[in-house]
């Protein structure tokens, strides 16, 4: 009749040292040991309201205890729910699967992170009534759907993923004035103007200050005409420029639109082919176009911190794949010139000896009959060679070839190479010395990136690669130091 | 054994004919099946038949559970006759009689029911512990005006109509703030009119273009001066010894008082949240000074917690810099004040008006008061012997009131360790306290679902407002005086008339306790916060205007959802922005 078995008197009964227990007495205690825990969980319910929870803790129950001078109930602090286990051989009874603890475990235990502290954040439930959309606000039901017209504009799309991605319609205005310096400029480049006068336009885009609610439109302009216009050389240049200029001025925050911006300069980088007529000069346009993205990865990388590592892994994939035609090469190779000597031994030295490999039967008249490819083989080879120049030209600055090793037989590879028709004469010792100079070499390029590598031996084994071409790239100084 | 059985017997009968009636009069007989019901199990608990009476209260439990689960949770453990003569509801059950109003032709269907089932132990029930009354001559009697005081038993409610015919006051007072911005308002209007006078003098002289300019400056003037008359509120002395305010703080509020934005049905205000987060559930309450500019926390951990929200944005301001030196670690930087003084969980905090102290009301029976500027503990107030359930100040501040588990309410002066009235009379704990405007009434709230409004000068009881349904959480007081809100544990709200203490509307639509209410400055807008994450915004104006109108309901204007945020703690600024406070917590799905 109560929900306290006479079982549980019993136990408790035995607990605390009666062992004979009458069953009445039993049966008469039990309603009143249910009374009393109504009572208790009523005062405990009451605790936890005026502690503002809706969920009943253990300390609530202490608390009602208290209040009622009943010794609290130690060892129940926890704050996770308890974990009765059934007892075995009794159906009914239950215990607390309490387990033992080693104080050493505790004390050698590492320590535990410490919580949070509570801290209070304020933000703005309504503005005048008006719930403003942020993170900190319950998000608004998202808006109704748009007239059916849209909906069938896209097929296959259900027409609950169509309320997904929705967006305000923004309302901006472009001034009159602005509309028509817009539309003068873009006729300009796209007509191609003379010099002096894209000149003054190039130099208003740099400077003037109001431009900022144009750079979407400029970007768009640009992103359009590239891909429209990848024959037209002169019009290419000139959007190349129009983004140098909005890039240069200091009135206008471009950041926003670097992303539309930066496929259309890549293109005009590593593109197959720029211009239309075969012969046209487009190597010009990708040297200045190499500059451009350069400069972009100066200005924007601390903010973009992935910019520069997206574009020279895209430069990269051009530069590694022999697929790709020559031009492409050009553009990549360029352009990781452009982006600094570091990148260059990081990411073209490793590769040089395999690729100067494949791009000499390119060069040589026997074995490329096109000359318009053997020409473009032979601007490639030019670029790696300034590349590499340059990037050992700097770290000759930077940390001059330690003076230990002696160059005694690197000066007769050295002269071999120079001497090439000759090589027959030493054929018995050039023998197993080509070898080892090839092995060497091979090292040294491919341990090109790191930092403590013998700016000696590098500079030996381009010498072997590029012959005298390189010397050029040598401070005097450093020449007799190593080479000879 | 069949003395047993024949209450379920009968009881089953009655209740079979009163849900097998005419509709028309099914709603009033129904009334008298719950005390049938209740006093049914109190005889069978009386004479001993605990299975039976359990067995009974099981099967019929359910038709009464929807509007009476508070009392039957109470009941349900009340099982030999030694607890009937604890239990607290069962002892005031037994002790009163219910009164049912019905009208004549209901009232003689039941007596002719009774009589010819013979049924002896019903009519024995109703004899005794209901007191029948036929109301009506022919018509059905309206549902709702019954129905609070079906639940109430017969004797509280004659105390209650006696004690709601005492006379109260509920002017505003003079020489309080809005009175004097009312004065200033006024004396600049005259002076401005004074000046208006010398001009139009001057005009006159000149030409007679002038006349037109000085008729419009008229117009404006009188429109001006027409507003506060509108609205006139009548002025009281007041009967305590006012505190004399700083002339800075005077200046300051009534500088706000000018600044205060207007609100309405269409002017909504805007609404400032402070969020406490990572609290583990150990927040307790909260409290906001009267510019928002401090954020108190009491907690379980017997702590308060001061934040300056102020100086929120500027970092390591708090940061020790004695304990630094000591163990050479940078101690976190702390964007709080620790308060540590009281020995038990922290029920209460309020703000002094001018918010350079605090009072906290704690579970270790004691009332402490802090300085914020000194973020020290300068008195601890000894005088209730059970926990302190709410402690707030006085809108002149220096006089404080606390409610308490020891079913008293306690007025107090800053000055004196002792109380300076003890009001008892609630039959459960006081949990909520509120000052009147004019400082001569405290409203307090209770678990025996009344409100009861007191005279502190003469610590009386003048009004009893029933008609709640469960444990009183919040009350709040609108400015002019007129007006009282009070929210309950279920989410209703009720607005009363302190004059007539009749409920003017009940407000329905949270979902959970209504921990927090507070009217807009000048009481055209009640707002609410509540454990069911949101804010609510209610229009006054629409029925304090139209009191006589019954059908005018107050309206809801706006809910405003948090994120998994319960409120608080809400109060409007004095120019009228609207700060709340909750802690975050996110549901953990178990």
């Amino acid at each position: 009749m109560s929900i306290v078995p006479k079982e549980t008197i019993h136990v408790i009964a035995q607990s605390i040292g009666i062992s004979n227990l009458h069953d009445d007495v039993a049966a008469a205690l039990a309603p009143d040991v249910e009374y009393r825990m109504r009572e208790i969980m009523q005062e405990a319910i009451k605790c936890m309201r005026h502690s503002k929870r809706s969920v009943l803790t253990t300390d609530d129950v202490n608390t009602a205890l208290s209040l009622r001078n009943v010794e609290p109930l130690y060892g129940f602090a926890s704050g996770d729910p308890l974990r009765f286990r059934r007892a075995v051989g009794h159906s009914d009874l239950f215990f607390i699967d309490d387990r033992e603890l080693d104080c050493k475990e505790i004390t050698e235990a590492p320590l535990t992170k410490a919580p949070l502290d509570t801290a209070v954040m304020a933000h703005w439930l309504a503005i005048e009534g008006i719930q403003p959309a942020i993170p900190e606000n319950v998000p608004i039901d998202p808006l109704s759907a748009p007239p059916e017209v849209k909906k069938s504009d896209i097929p296959g799309l259900k027409p609950d993923q169509m309320t997904v991605d929705l967006k305000l319609p923004v309302k901006h205005v472009l001034s009159r004035e602005l509309q028509l310096y817009f539309e003068k400029i873009t006729e300009l480049i796209v007509t191609g103007a003379d010099d002096v006068l894209l000149k003054d336009v190039f130099a208003s885009l740099a400077t003037d200050s109001g431009l900022h609610p144009l750079v979407p439109y400029f970007t768009q302009f640009i992103a359009d005409e590239v891909t429209r216009g990848l024959n037209d050389l002169p019009l290419l240049f000139s959007l190349m420029r129009v983004a140098r200029s909005l890039l240069l001025n200091p009135h206008i925050h471009i950041e926003p639109y670097l992303h539309q911006l930066m496929p259309s300069v890549v293109t005009c980088l590593v593109a197959k082919r720029l211009g239309g007529k075969n012969f046209v000069n487009h190597w010009e346009l990708r040297d200045f176009t190499a500059t451009l993205i350069a400069f972009i990865c100066k200005r924007f990388g601390h903010a973009y911190y992935n910019l520069q590592t997206r574009v020279t892994k895209t430069l990269l994939h051009a530069f590694l794949d022999p697929k790709r035609a020559m031009t492409q090469h050009y553009g990549a190779v360029k352009g990781i010139a452009a982006l600094g000597s570091k990148l260059v031994r990081l990411l073209i030295l490793p590769n040089l000896e395999v690729y100067i490999n494949l791009l000499l039967p390119e060069m040589s008249s026997q074995d490329q009959a096109n000359e318009l490819k053997r020409y473009e083989a032979i601007r490639v080879y030019g670029a790696l060679q300034a590349a590499a120049g340059n990037c050992i030209y700097e770290m000759l600055q930077s940390a001059p070839p330690s003076k230990k090793k002696p160059a005694n037989n690197k000066s007769q590879s050295t002269t071999r190479k120079d001497v090439d028709g000759d090589a027959s004469m030493h054929e018995e010792d050039g023998a197993d010395d080509k070898d080892e100079g090839v092995k060497r070499r091979r090292r040294a390029l491919s341990e090109a990136w790191k930092e403590d590598v013998e700016v000696g031996d590098l500079i030996n084994s381009l010498v072997d690669l590029f012959g005298e071409g390189m010397l050029p790239f040598i401070p005097m100084r450093e020449m007799s130091k190593c080479i000879l | 054994d069949n003395e047993a059985g024949r209450y379920k017997e009968s009881y089953s009968k009655l209740r079979n004919w009163v849900h097998s009636s005419l509709d028309l009069y099914k709603t009033e007989l129904l009334r008298i099946l719950y005390p049938v019901f209740v006093h049914c199990y109190m005889e069978l608990v009386a004479k001993g038949f605990a299975q039976e009476a359990r067995e009974f209260f099981q099967s019929f439990r359910d038709d009464h559970q929807p509007q009476h689960i508070r009392d039957l949770q109470k009941l349900e453990g009340v099982i030999t006759p030694q607890h009937l003569q604890e239990n607290e509801t069962a002892c005031t059950l037994q002790e009163n009689k219910v009164h049912v109003k019905m009208c004549q032709y209901s009232f003689e269907l039941l007596l002719q029911y009774l009589q010819s089932t013979e049924s002896m132990l019903m009519l024995g029930i109703v004899n005794s512990h209901i007191n029948l009354k036929a109301v009506l001559p022919g018509q059905p009697a309206a549902l709702l005006d019954d129905d609070e005081s079906s639940s109430l038993p017969a004797k509280v409610q004659a105390v209650v109509e006696a004690t709601n015919q005492k006379e109260i006051h509920w002017g505003i007072l003079e020489g309080s703030l809005e009175d004097k911005f009312e004065k200033q308002i006024a004396a600049e209007l005259e002076k401005a009119d004074a000046d208006k006078d010398a001009e139009t003098d001057e005009a006159k002289k000149r030409a007679a273009d002038g006349k037109v300019k000085k008729v419009k400056r008229d117009k404006a003037g009188k429109g001006l001066k027409a507003e506060p008359a509108a609205r006139s509120v009548p002025r009281l002395k007041p009967e305590l010894t006012m505190p004399l305010l700083t002339d800075d703080f005077e200046r300051q509020a009534l500088d706000d008082l000018r600044n205060r934005v207007k609100l309405g049905s269409t002017a909504l205000p805007s609404v400032s949240c402070y969020t406490f987060v990572n609290t583990n559930n150990s927040l307790n309450c909260a409290s906001i000074s009267a510019d928002g500019a401090y954020l108190a926390g009491g907690f379980s951990d017997s702590a308060i917690k001061l934040w300056d929200m102020v100086k929120m944005g500027e970092p390591s301001m708090y940061s020790d810099a004695g304990k630094q030196s000591l163990n050479k670690r940078p101690t976190p930087i702390r964007h709080y004040i620790r308060l540590v003084g009281h020995a038990g969980p922290v029920y209460g905090v309020d703000f002094s008006p001018e918010g350079d102290s605090l009072l906290s009301a704690s579970g270790d029976c004691t009332i402490r008061l802090w300085s914020t500027r000194l973020n020290a503990n300068l008195a601890c107030y000894k005088g209730h012997n059970y926990p302190v359930w709410d402690v707030q100040y006085s809108p002149v501040g220096h006089y404080f009131a606390s409610a308490s588990y020891d079913r008293t309410a306690r007025v107090w002066s800053m000055d004196r360790l002792q109380p300076l009235r003890i009001m008892a009379g609630h039959l459960s704990d006081v949990d909520c306290v509120q000052w009147h405007v004019n400082c001569n009434y405290i409203a307090t709230g209770s678990s025996d679902k009344t409100v009861r409004l007191w005279d502190v000068q003469t610590g009386e009881c003048v009004r009893i407002f029933t008609g709640h349904r469960s444990m009183i959480v919040s009350i709040a007081m609108s400015p002019d005086g007129l007006f009282m809100a009070s929210g309950d544990e279920d989410g209703a709200i009720m607005m009363w008339d302190l004059a007539s203490s009749r409920c003017v509307t009940p407000l329905l639509g949270h979902t959970g306790c209504v921990w927090s209410l507070a009217f807009s400055g000048e009481g055209s807008i009640l707002a609410s916060g509540s454990a069911d994450n949101t804010v609510r915004l209610w229009d006054v104006n629409g029925s304090s205007k139209v009191t006589a109108d019954k059908t005018r309901r107050l309206r809801l204007l706006k809910t405003l959802p948090t994120k998994s945020t319960p409120i608080y703690t809400l109060r409007f600024s004095r120019r009228n922005l609207l700060f709340v406070a909750g802690a975050f917590s996110p549901s953990k799905g178990h």
